[in-house]
C-alpha cells in the first residue's frame, strides 16, 4: 500500500503532464459531485494552507527547515487584524482600502518575524528545530498579550472582511467560473503565489540557487554564490507567502482574531508542513495538497451544520488525523541533502 | 564488540562533562537575555495600552514598568518575600512548587526523548490523554475500592499507573509510526496533541461528563484518592503536596541513574548523539525509538496524573498547556534530567508569577508565553552567546582570543572536576 502509493507519486512527479490532467480530472469530478458553498469553504481555507506551504518550501528547499511556519501565521492574521482596527474598518488611506494596508502590515509583520527566525538559523547557528518551535511558542503568547492590550480580550474586534472580486465574462464559465473568478482578493493571491512559486523555483537562477543551497552548498559557494544570502532570500521569501497566507486568512474569511487556545491558526502552520512533504517540494502539488486538507475541514464544517450526529470534536480532529496518515503512507520524502545543517563559506 | 562500545563510552563521558558547566552558562544567559527582551517588550507595549498614569516619554505615555513586572513575577511567585508578614508555607510559594511539581515531568518527558535523539512535541497530548485516564479509572475504582485509608492507598498508585501507561500508550504511537514507516515525530506528536483535545472532548461528552456540573469536567475523585499532604507541614492550600513533589524529585534521580547507569539508558543516549555508532554496537534502532517513546509518553501521563490528583481532583477540558512548558523546561535544562529540577523550579516561579502578574499589575498575563518561547529562542542558540563572550574576553591583545577563555577554560574545568 505504502510504497504503491509512493511510487505513484514519484511517476506523478516524473510525468509532470499526465500528472496535471489526471489531477484536473478528479478536481472536476470533485466540482461536479460538491454542494458549490463547499468548494468556495474549501478554496478560501486552502489560503493559509497553500501559501504556508509554499513558503515552507522556499526555506526547507535552500536548507533552512522553517517549522516555525505556524508562528508566522498567528503573527500576520493577528497585525492584519490589528492594522485595520486602527486605521479605520471600512476607510480608506491614500486611496487604497484599509484591508489592503492590513495585508501589508501582516506581510510585514510575518517578514520581520522570519528575519528574526534566519538570523537566529544562519548567523547563530541555532538548531532550526528547536528555533521554529521557539517561534511558534512567541507567537502563541505575542497575539493575545498585544490583543489583551489594544482590545482587552485575547480576540480581536471584528472588521469588514475583503469583498469578492468578480471578473467579467470569466465569471459566467461553467462549473469553475464561480469559483475562480468571482472570488475572494486572497484565493487570487493563492493561485498567483503557486504558479509565480513554481515558477521562480524551477524557472528562474534565483531558483537554481535555492534548491543548490539546500542540496550541495558547497558547490554553490565555489560557483561563487553566497549561501547566506540565498538563504536569507528564501527564509524571507518564506515569511512573505506565509504572511500573505495568514493575513488573507484573517481578512478575508475570518474577520477577526481569536487568540486564545491554538489561536485561529489551529494548527493550519502544521498541516502546511506536512502539505508540502506530501507534495515533494511542489508549489503547485502544495497547492492541491492544500485543497484536500481545506476541502476535509469544510466537509467536517458542512456535516456540522447539516447537524449530523457524529461529535464535533471528533470531526475536528479528522485533518490532523489525516495529517498523520498521508506522512505514513505517502509522506516519506527525500528531505534536500543540506536541509537542517549550517554552512559557512570556506570551512574544511 | 566490546572495544567499540568501550571507546563509545569514553566519548559520551567526555561530551557529556564537557558540556554540563557550559549548559549552565549558556541557560542562565538565555533567561537573562529572555528577561530583557521580555522587559524592552513589555515597555514599549505599555505605550500602546492605555492608563492614567506612566511614564511620559515623548509624548507617549508609557503604561507599564518591566521592573515592576518582573518584580511580582519573580517575588509575586515566592509570596513576596521582601515584604513583611512573610511564611515559607504561603499561598504563592504553594502555587509555585504545584506547578514545579507537574513541570518535572513534563519536562522529563521531553528530556528522555530528546536525549534519545527524538523531539516530542506530543507532552501535552500525552498529558491530556493520560489525565483523563487517570480520573475515569480512580472514579470508577473508588466505587468498588473501600474508603479511607485502604482507599487512598489504593486508588492514588492506581490513577498514576492508569495515566502512564495511557500516556504511555499514546506516546508510542509517534514511536511506532517514526520507527517502521519513518514518518517525522515532530509533525506527528503535533497533530497527535489537537487529535487528543478531539478524542478526549469527545468521550467527555459522551460517558464521562459529570452531570451535575455546568462545566466540562468529569465527576471528582473521592477526597481520600487526591494526593494527601503531609500533616503539620502544611501549605495554605490542599492542591498541593510536598509529597508529590517528593515523588517527582525521586523520579528525577530515577531517570538520571536510568540514563547515566543502566544499559537501556546507554543505548538510549547512544541511539541520540550517534544512531550509526550505536547500530554498529548492537542497538536495535527501532525498538529503541518506541521504547524511548513510550516511556517519554508514560512521564507526559504521570504529569496529568498528578494534575488530576492533586490539584483539581477531576479531569477538565482546557487543559493548561504544562506540556509545551515542559519543552521549554527540557530544552533550558539541556535534557539532563537533574538540569530538570533547577529548569521546572525557574518555570514554576514564571506560571506562578503569571498570576501574581495578573492581579498585581495591568500588563496581560500572556506576557509569560512570549517569555517561556523567549528562553527557547536564546537556549537554541549558544553561538550567539559565544560570539558574545569571545567580544567580551577579547579587549586588549589579540592573545587572549587564540586562548579563547570562555569556553576552552570551562571545559578543562569540568574535566578536572
Amino acid at each position: 500500500m505504502r510504497n504503491a502509493l509512493h511510487n505513484a507519486r514519484e511517476r506523478a512527479a516524473r510525468r509532470p503532464v499526465e500528472a496535471t490532467i489526471g489531477g484536473l480530472v478528479l478536481l472536476l469530478a470533485f466540482l461536479w459531485l460538491t454542494p458549490a458553498s463547499w468548494q468556495a469553504a474549501t478554496l478560501r481555507l486552502a489560503v493559509p494552507i497553500a501559501l504556508a506551504a509554499i513558503g515552507g518550501i522556499f526555506a526547507e528547499k535552500s536548507g533552512v527547515i522553517n517549522i516555525g511556519i505556524e508562528g508566522l501565521l498567528i503573527v500576520s492574521a493577528f497585525s492584519s487584524i490589528i492594522a485595520v482596527h486602527w486605521l479605520g474598518d471600512g476607510a480608506a488611506t491614500m486611496g487604497l482600502s484599509n484591508q489592503w494596508w492590513g495585508l501589508l502590515a501582516g506581510v510585514l509583520a510575518s517578514v520581520l518575524l522570519a528575519l528574526v527566525f534566519a538570523i537566529v538559523c544562519i548567523e547563530f547557528e541555532a538548531d532550526q528545530i528547536i528555533a521554529g518551535l521557539a517561534v511558534w511558542l512567541i507567537s502563541l503568547g505575542l497575539a493575545p498579550f498585544a490583543s489583551r492590550i489594544v482590545f482587552g480580550s485575547p480576540n480581536t474586534a471584528n472588521i469588514t472582511r475583503f469583498g469578492a472580486v468578480t471578473v467579467p465574462v470569466l465569471s459566467e464559465l461553467p462549473l469553475v467560473g464561480h469559483l475562480l473568478f468571482d472570488a475572494p482578493p486572497q484565493v487570487y493571491i493563492m493561485l498567483l503565489g503557486a504558479a509565480a512559486g513554481w515558477y521562480v523555483l524551477s524557472r528562474t537562477t534565483f531558483g537554481r540557487w535555492v534548491v543548490a543551497s539546500g542540496e550541495n552548498p558547497k558547490a554553490l559557494d565555489t560557483a561563487g554564490v553566497d549561501v547566506r544570502k540565498v538563504r536569507y532570500a528564501a527564509v524571507l521569501l518564506s515569511g512573505v507567502f506565509a504572511g500573505l497566507g495568514g493575513a488573507g486568512f484573517a481578512l478575508g474569511h475570518l474577520g477577526t482574531f481569536a487568540g486564545g487556545g491554538d489561536t485561529a491558526i489551529g494548527g493550519r502552520g502544521f498541516i502546511a508542513i506536512a502539505t508540502y512533504l506530501l507534495a515533494n517540494y511542489h508549489p503547485i502539488g502544495a497547492l492541491l495538497g492544500s485543497f484536500l486538507f481545506a476541502g476535509l475541514n469544510s466537509m467536517q464544517n458542512g456535516l456540522q451544520t447539516a447537524g449530523y450526529a457524529i461529535p464535533s470534536e471528533l470531526i475536528r480532529t479528522i485533518p490532523y488525523v489525516t495529517v498523520i496518515v498521508v506522512l505514513v503512507f505517502v509522506g516519506r520524502t527525500r528531505l534536500p541533502a543540506a536541509a537542517g545543517d549550517h554552512y559557512e563559506s570556506g570551512e574544511d | 564488540m566490546s572495544a567499540p562500545k568501550e571507546r563509545l563510552d569514553r566519548l559520551l563521558e567526555r561530551l557529556v562533562r564537557a558540556s554540563v558547566l557550559e549548559r549552565i552558562v549558556i541557560s542562565l544567559a538565555a533567561l537573562l537575555a529572555a528577561v530583557l527582551v521580555g522587559g524592552v517588550l513589555v515597555f514599549v507595549s505599555g505605550g500602546f495600552a492605555s492608563c492614567r498614569a506612566g511614564l511620559d516619554l515623548a509624548g507617549r505615555t508609557f503604561c507599564y514598568n518591566p521592573m515592576q513586572v518582573y518584580y511580582e513575577l519573580f517575588l509575586g511567585a515566592l509570596g513576596h518575600p521582601l515584604e513583611g508578614g512573610w511564611s515559607p508555607t504561603n499561598y504563592r510559594l504553594a502555587t509555585t512548587l504545584q506547578q514545579t511539581t507537574l513541570l518535572i515531568f513534563a519536562g522529563l518527558s521531553v528530556a528522555v526523548a530528546f536525549r534519545a535523539g527524538l523531539l516530542n512535541i506530543g507532552t501535552q497530548g500525552q498529558l491530556v490523554i493520560g489525565g483523563l485516564a487517570t480520573a475515569v479509572t480512580v472514579v470508577y475504582a473508588a466505587a468498588i475500592v473501600p474508603g479511607g485509608f485502604v482507599g487512598t492507598i489504593v486508588l492514588i498508585p492506581l490513577g498514576v499507573l492508569a495515566g502512564a501507561v495511557v500516556g504511555g500508550l499514546y506516546g508510542a504511537i509517534p514511536g511506532i509510526l517514526k520507527a517502521y514507516a519513518d514518518a517525522n515525530e515532530v509533525i506527528t506528536t503535533i497533530m497527535l496533541n489537537f487529535v487528543a483535545v478531539g478524542v478526549t472532548s469527545t468521550l467527555l461528552s459522551w460517558r464521562f461528563q459529570d452531570p451535575n456540573s455546568s462545566t466540562s469536567k468529569t465527576r471528582s475523585v473521592p477526597e481520600y484518592a487526591e494526593i494527601p499532604t503531609i500533616p503539620h507541614v502544611g501549605f495554605e492550600r490542599m492542591d498541593f503536596s510536598l509529597l508529590a513533589l517528593g515523588f517527582a524529585v525521586a523520579l528525577i534521580l530515577g531517570i538520571a541513574w536510568l540514563l547515566a547507569r543502566t544499559s537501556f539508558g546507554y543505548e538510549l543516549r547512544t541511539s541520540g548523539i550517534q544512531p550509526a555508532a550505536a547500530a554498529y554496537g548492537g542497538v536495535d534502532e527501532k525498538r529503541m525509538t518506541v521504547a524511548s517513546m513510550t516511556l517519554s509518553g508514560a512521564l507526559g501521563g504521570i504529569s496529568g496524573a498528578f494534575w488530576v490528583l492533586m490539584v483539581h481532583g477531576s479531569w477538565r477540558e482546557n487543559v493548561p498547556s504544562i506540556g509545551f512548558d515542559g519543552i521549554a523546561v527540557s530544552v533550558l535544562a539541556g535534557n539532563n534530567p537533574i538540569g530538570v529540577g533547577a529548569a521546572a523550579l525557574l518555570f514554576g516561579v514564571i506560571k506562578s508569577g503569571q498570576r501574581s502578574i495578573g492581579t498585581a499589575t495591568n500588563v496581560p498575563p500572556e506576557l509569560v508565553g512570549i517569555l517561556s518561547g523567549l528562553i527557547i529562542l536564546f537556549v537554541a542558540m549558544p553561538e550567539f552567546f559565544r560570539l558574545l563572550g569571545r567580544r567580551y574576553v577579547d579587549v586588549g591583545s589579540p592573545e587572549p582570543v587564540r586562548a579563547d577563555g570562555g569556553t576552552a577554560g570551562a571545559d578543562g574545568g569540568a574535566d578536572d572536576a
